[in-house]
């Protein structure tokens, strides 16, 4: 061949080559063996092991949490970057820029909802993705660390919610934010009660940092906007790639180590295991005619394509549900936003009115006692639950199912009972006018709620002998006080922060 | 096969995939298909094929773009897509076509141009909106809905004297204006900085928004010119405890009061957007004609001292209010004491000041109002006040005699009050002296002296009765 | 042991094609967003009020537009003032024609390059007669060069 019949046959062949190229094996995997060494070696499929225990693809197992809260954020942050074409994080230009988007940007109304509805999905399914990981004891060794991540994730997840909450610029927003800093502001309590304000102010300290001025202004609405799509998209996405190979690292997902493995499969057929126990770990597994080929331990089947359709099927699940909703309901949008006119009653985001409820008793309580002790709380479970047993089976078994609908029980009576009384007879200012603040930061309703849930614990920590009984008790009683504190906060106060059965009955100003 | 583990997760995305797939086809049908304004240009597009003259014509209305159409004025920071389904409105052969084709009415926007003002300043409504329930805004979370077509000509006022504009343009406007000078709005409510405070400064009155207003009881939409209407047909039934009598109106009339609440507007309009009769109104504000007395008496003091030729009981106020053109009270004041009365008003009662630093009016319109009460009597040479006397014999008296109308603690309900400031301030022991001395005719204030009481206890009262002046002051007698 | 007979995954198969066509719609609606759907600034069309006001042989600039608007016996004719090099105003020399004072582009009385780096002749403007009777001049639409608009 000529030089030029080369270059020629060359520049022919050009299209197929770089196919051929693009994959190392020079074409699309076709048996088990290469589906696993892609699996292995792709920089895309490499975060999934190359087998996948049968027993992590249950769905009543996870119930595809995670997936959800993944598939979310992708969502989120197609959306997020789309939206940030259109808007203008200025407060004369924002709230008109996001009118835009819902009125003339092509496909922009469909957009915007997709994204809010996704952000309340994705707020959702943290807190079930954390109360399932709890239940089957998922977090005890050797995860007790990705437990701490997932923490972290939780709060990176609160805080885009919350950063977003401002950006539209309407009157929700505002004020929303306005209760927010607000509670940030809430030590201010404690350092007024016992008179060190003008030292030690870290209420004070905090709401400036969070605000950049003593209101909500301009440079609220900066910090917010690049907090949001900036800073915490870079934080979650790292903490999501540190869960991600925690739960690698870790072993898989968590499941129940003390019955014996479902048989491997390979290909379509199931074999016996004979080993009990692992004498090696397995890379891959091929087809062949060695004796190590079904005498793997490991209830396994490939993760391509096995884990792959749960993935998808979980993903198509959560762009599903979304696009519904985004197709019926649209992502509210109040008058802009106008510092002379409060709403009344001005409603943090629903995540967090349980809190605004708590901090309508004591400022401080509600906005930083409460969510301390909790979060240190939920950090410290797998330090205090160091029991290796249970891991992987939900509740941790018949009796911890018990456990669990008693303490639901005790949760939600406790905590309608006690909102009954404040509600109908008040608190201890109701009664003793002047009784200095220090005594209701003491003694409030907030307080009373985690000493009743915390005497619970330790009742049926006694009872039982087992803490991660105890602990399933305390969580499920936070749990229950959470989701009726939620409730209380959005259907039944109204304006003034005022008991009302239904918003129809709500005063017109 | 023995079960393919992945079989329902399969079918979970079958389904899932059709679920979005149909979705967002529907999504992009609702925005590009069937969304109402896109309606609206193809039967626009017909109209004006049915009305093309010549080829292209023709060719022009088959080439019509289906597009959103805006007009961006950054002067009134405006983004009005009216216009969009509007496509007719400045067109003069669209007379004969049902809305949203129909051109403007009343030829207005060949002196309005449409990309000079866009449409939401005269109209309200949301400009950004491509659906007329949204562009409407009533009842939805947007600060200014559409004004109904019957008040629009309330913001012809934002650019425009309405007086001056020619007859037909703003009647109810003009009506309203005119209703509120002759019902003495002004008596209770400031408007550009002058008139009275027992109500609120109506300056922003077309400007509120919903939240404003007390709603509690408004029935029917809760728009602010809903509210107007309502409110001026029974005040307390709207604003629980308000003290603004009913007043006496004709459907027509609210229909014209309303329509002036919503002009009133500080509106921060570009001055190219004024019309020069506005400007002209603005300079005549700020250089404002002689003063009328008969005219300010009724804009500022009839609406509570109604022809003040008689004292009356106001049943709102739970308080006598005086007639403060009653002859005889007249004759005893001289014109200083009057004008110091209507400046400073009466501090605890609700007569307020009136002065240019409290009511706004000028010293040249006091002055004017003063001379218009002194046409019902002159001035008359007081006879000298007796010395003052002894203040306990004198409160005895005071007891028996004065304190059954003017309250032991002076404070007085159903007659003046005398512990006053600014009647102690103003008020002469002469002038005190004669009315107790000669009385008031015309006013339940007997005349004391033809009753037995000598100048001696006339003496003794006074020294009393200045008891009650604040020591900060001194009073006139005392003056050098 | 040996591969199982490969038999068609027709559900899987169905997903696969499911979730590409859905996601495929997907990217394409969301392809559309960035392409403004209506341009946000002021309207490029100008009405110039009466035709009767301006003279025969005049030349008007007019600066919001970005065009020199010319009435000639044969009728009217609007030539744009943007240079087709790279955006500068030109100025207009009475019986001369165009010159850009940037790059030194120079343009005849009708529009056609004469001289400097433009590629393009300076487009005409379309003009016709708005339904109220105004003369209306659309900068962002180009008729040929030698149409003229007769009153």
């Amino acid at each position: 061949m000529t030089p030029i019949q080369e270059f020629l046959e060359n520049l022919k062949q050009t299209p197929r080559h770089i196919r051929e190229s693009a994959m190392r094996n020079g074409k699309a995997p076709e048996t088990d063996r290469e589906r696993s060494q892609s699996t292995l070696h792709n920089l895309f499929l490499h975060m999934q092991s190359v087998r996948t225990d049968r027993r992590s693809l249950r769905f009543a197992y996870t119930f595809g949490l995670g997936l959800i809260l993944t598939a979310s954020f992708v969502v989120l942050t197609i959306t997020g970057i789309l939206l940030m074409v259109y808007y203008k994080p200025g407060v004369e230009l924002a709230y008109n820029s996001v009118k835009d988007i819902h009125f003339v940007v092509p496909a922009g109304r469909f957009i915007r909802n997709i994204h809010r509805w996704s952000a309340h999905l994705m707020v959702l399914a943290v807190f079930l993705h954390m109360a399932r990981v709890f239940y089957t004891g998922s977090y005890k060794r050797p995860r007790e660390f990705n437990w701490l991540i997932g923490l972290a994730l939780l709060v990176f997840t609160l805080g885009l919610s919350f950063t977003g909450y401002l950006l539209p610029w309407d009157q929700l927003a505002y004020w929303a934010v306005t209760i927010g800093a607000n509670i940030a502001s809430s030590p201010r309590e404690v350092t007024d009660a016992i008179g060190i304000t003008a030292w030690f102010d870290p209420g004070g300290f905090q709401k400036q940092l969070l605000l950049g001025a003593n209101y909500v202004g301009q440079e609220s609405l900066i910090r917010f906007y690049v907090l949001h799509v900036a800073v915490l998209p870079l934080l979650i996405s790292a903490f999501m790639g540190l869960h991600f190979w925690r739960v690698r690292k870790d072993g898989g997902l968590s499941r129940d180590e003390s019955k014996p493995a479902p048989p491997a499969r390979i290909g379509d057929r199931d074999l016996e295991v004979f080993a009990p126990t692992k004498t090696y770990g397995l890379m891959a597994v091929v087809r062949g005619r060695t004796p190590v080929v079904g005498r793997s331990p490991e209830g396994s089947v490939s993760s391509w394509p096995n884990l792959m359709w749960a993935e998808l099927a979980a993903f198509m699940f959560t762009i599903a549900v979304t696009l519904v909703l985004s197709y019926f309901f649209d992502a509210p949008l109040k008058e802009m936003a106008n510092p002379a006119i409060p709403e009344n009653p001005a409603k943090a985001p629903w995540y967090f009115l349980g809190l605004q409820e708590l901090v309508s008793y004591s400022a401080f309580m509600g906005g930083v006692g409460i969510p301390s002790i909790v979060l240190i709380g939920l950090g410290l479970i797998p330090y205090l639950d160091r029991d290796p047993r249970g891991v992987g089976i939900w509740f941790g078994g018949p009796a911890g199912r018990r456990t669990f609908w008693q303490s639901l029980a005790y949760g939600l009576t406790s905590v309608i009972a006690l909102l009954a009384v404040t509600v109908n007879f008040g608190w201890l200012r109701t009664w003793f006018p002047t009784i200095p603040q220090i005594a209701i930061i003491i003694l409030n309703p907030a307080t009373v709620i985690v000493a009743m849930f915390s005497a619970w614990s330790l009742w049926v920590l006694r009872r039982t002998g087992s803490i991660r009984m105890s602990a399933v008790a305390l969580f499920t009683c936070f749990l229950a006080g959470f989701v009726v504190l939620t409730a209380m906060g959005s259907i039944f106060r109204g304006p003034n922060w005022h008991f009302y059965w239904w918003p129809s009955q709500w005063p017109t100003h | 096969m023995s079960g393919d583990p992945s079989r329902p997760f399969k079918w979970v995305t079958v389904i899932c995939s059709v679920v979005t797939a149909g979705f967002l086809v529907a999504a992009a049908v609702r925005e590009n298909v069937s969304a109402d304004w896109r309606g609206h240009q193809a039967v626009f597009r017909g109209i004006l094929l049915s009305k093309a003259k010549d080829d292209t014509a023709r060719a022009t209305a088959r080439n019509l773009p289906i597009e959103i159409r805006q007009v961006v004025v950054p002067a009134l920071h405006t983004v009005d897509r009216c216009v969009t389904c509007h496509l007719g409105i400045d067109d003069p052969r669209m007379t004969d076509v049902p809305n949203p084709h129909r051109v403007h009415p009343k030829k207005l926007l060949a002196i309005h141009r449409v990309e000079k003002f866009g449409c939401t300043v005269c109209h309200q409504g949301q400009g950004a909106a491509l659906n007329f329930e949204e562009a409407k805004a009533e009842d939805y979370f947007w600060d200014y809905p559409l004004l109904p077509a019957k008040f629009t000509e309330a913001t012809c006022a934002s650019c425009h004297d309405p007086r001056a504009l020619p007859k037909g343009s703003a009647e109810k406007l003009v009506l309203g204006m005119q209703l509120f000078e002759q019902k003495g709005c002004n008596g209770c409510h400031k408007l550009n900085g002058k008139g009275g405070q027992l109500g609120p400064a109506l300056d922003n009155e077309g400007l509120k928004t919903k939240h404003q207003f007390v709603r509690a009881n408004l029935k029917g939409s809760q728009t602010n010119w809903n509210w107007f209407a309502e409110h001026f047909r029974d005040p307390a039934g709207i604003v629980a405890g308000s003290l603004m009598p009913m007043p006496a109106l004709s459907q027509p009339q609210v229909e014209a009061l309303t329509v002036f609440m919503l002009s009133l507007r500080q509106r921060d309009l570009p001055a190219e957007y004024l019309a020069p009769d506005k400007i002209d109104e603005q300079y005549a504000r700020l250089h404002p004609p002689a003063p009328d007395g008969a005219a300010l008496y009724h804009r500022y003091c009839a609406a509570c001292h109604d022809t003040g030729l008689h004292s009356r009981w106001d049943k709102k106020f739970a308080r006598f209010v005086p007639g403060i053109r009653n002859a005889a009270f007249i004759r005893a004041e001289d014109d200083e004491c009057l004008a110091e009365n209507i400046r400073e008003g009466r501090p605890g009662t609700r007569m307020p000041g009136w002065g240019p630093k409290a009511g706004g009016l000028s010293d040249a319109e006091v002055t004017a109002l003063v001379a218009y009460l002194r046409t019902s009597a002159p001035a008359m040479v007081l006879p000298p006040a007796p010395p003052r006397g002894e203040a306990t014999r004198g409160a005895a008296l005071f007891a028996q005699e004065c304190a059954g109308c003017h309250g032991m603690d002076g404070k007085g309900v159903i007659a003046p009050a005398l512990a006053n400031p600014v009647f102690q301030q103003a008020a002469t022991d002469a002038f005190i002296s004669q009315t107790i001395r000669a009385g008031r005719e015309n006013t339940p204030m007997p005349a004391f002296g033809r009753a037995g009481v000598s100048e001696s206890q006339i003496g003794d009262l006074l020294a009393y009765i200045r008891r009650w002046q604040p020591p900060t002051k001194q009073a006139r007698s005392q003056r050098p | 042991m040996p591969d199982s007979p490969k038999r068609r995954d027709f559900l899987g198969l169905t997903a696969l094609w499911g979730v590409v066509i859905a996601m495929g719609t997907a990217l394409a609606g969301v392809m559309r967003l960035p392409k403004p759907a209506v341009q946000p600034g002021p309207l490029r069309v100008f009405k110039l009020g009466d035709p009767a006001q301006f003279a025969v042989g005049s030349t008007t600039r007019v600066e919001t537009g970005g065009f020199f608007l010319f009435r000639e016996e044969q009728g009217f004719h609007a030539i744009s003032s943007v240079c087709t090099h790279l955006g500068c105003v030109v100025a207009h020399n009475e019986g001369e024609g165009f010159a850009c004072p940037c790059h030194g582009s120079r343009f005849s009385t009708d529009g056609s390059v004469i001289g400097g780096p433009a590629p393009a002749a300076l487009p005409w403007l379309e003009i016709v007669l708005s339904p109220d009777g105004q003369l209306q001049v659309n900068a962002e639409s180009a008729v040929p060069k030698g149409s003229r608009f007769k009153v």
